[in-house]
């Protein structure tokens, strides 16, 4: 069971490579692309983030980035804190604490861009 | 009788130095410290993307105008700086870590080579698309402003 997270832990370390790969060249790499004629000259602005958050594509995108990047931070942060080898019943409890923590920031912050999409 | 197998004898010490380490060492070094500075980044950027974002225009213009100082500059610079080496050391570690970049196994014939030399090419390789890559973004944050 326990390689099969460190598994999924990798799986989620390529998809966060390529999905904020994309969100990092959008919205900062503007000035190059800009160069060539292609993406927005001002990603962060109120009006092209609006345009953007009514894309299906990107709406996607974020979801996914969210769910990734909290399992993939947490769960690399639970392999840290378990270096330094706590007791067991104080594993359990970081991973249960972990779960709960996941699954709160996961619900929280995917309400803005379902609102953002539904609006 | 007294078991040692859970006992760390060096703590947060030894993720720093426990010996006389090798170049990959201190990448799984700056690897873990990416890794924190990320995660601190990523809840700094949540907060402003999910409570400032919703309200209203007003408020987001305000935090924008807020976050472009040179200062914050930085941080976001050494953000992505931090990404594109936690990334692609990432790569490199689930490349080795599945035995893909091992090689077939060879005679044990002096010199020997051992699995880290065997990846050395791969490591300097990463280690120079990280340097080209840094390069890119950094020159779209002069041109940017």
């Amino acid at each position: 069971m326990h390689s099969r997270w460190e598994l999924l832990h990798m799986l989620t370390g390529i998809l966060i490579a390529g999905l904020l790969g994309a969100h990092m060249v959008v919205l900062h790499l503007n000035s190059i692309l800009g160069f060539f004629g292609i993406g927005s000259p001002d990603p962060a602005s109120w009006n092209t983030m609006i345009e953007r958050s009514k894309q299906t594509v990107w709406l996607g995108i974020y979801i996914s980035l969210l769910a990734v990047v909290l399992f993939h931070g947490l769960y690399g942060l639970r392999g840290i804190i378990f270096e330094l080898n706590p007791s067991t019943t104080a594993e359990r409890w970081i991973t249960r604490a972990f779960t709960v923590l996941g699954v709160l920031i996961f619900a929280g912050a995917a309400y803005v861009p379902l609102t953002l999409f539904g609006r | 009788m007294k078991t040692y197998a859970k006992e760390n004898h060096l703590g947060i010490k030894g993720w720093v130095w426990g010996g006389n380490y090798k170049l990959e060492r201190y990448l799984y070094l700056l690897h873990r410290l990416t890794a924190l500075y990320l995660l601190l980044f990523v809840i700094y950027h949540l907060i402003v993307t999910t409570f400032f974002r919703i309200q209203s225009q007003s408020l987001w213009d305000a935090v924008l105008a807020a976050q472009a100082v040179p200062g914050f500059k930085v941080v976001e610079y050494l953000a992505i700086l931090a990404f594109i080496f936690h990334a692609l050391n990432g790569i490199r570690l689930i490349l080795q870590g599945l035995g893909i970049t091992l090689g077939k196994p060879t005679r044990p014939i002096f010199p020997f080579e051992d699995s880290i030399r065997k990846n050395r090419g791969l490591t300097y390789t990463i280690l120079a698309l990280v340097g080209i890559i840094a390069i890119i973004f950094l020159a779209d944050f002069i041109l940017g402003g």
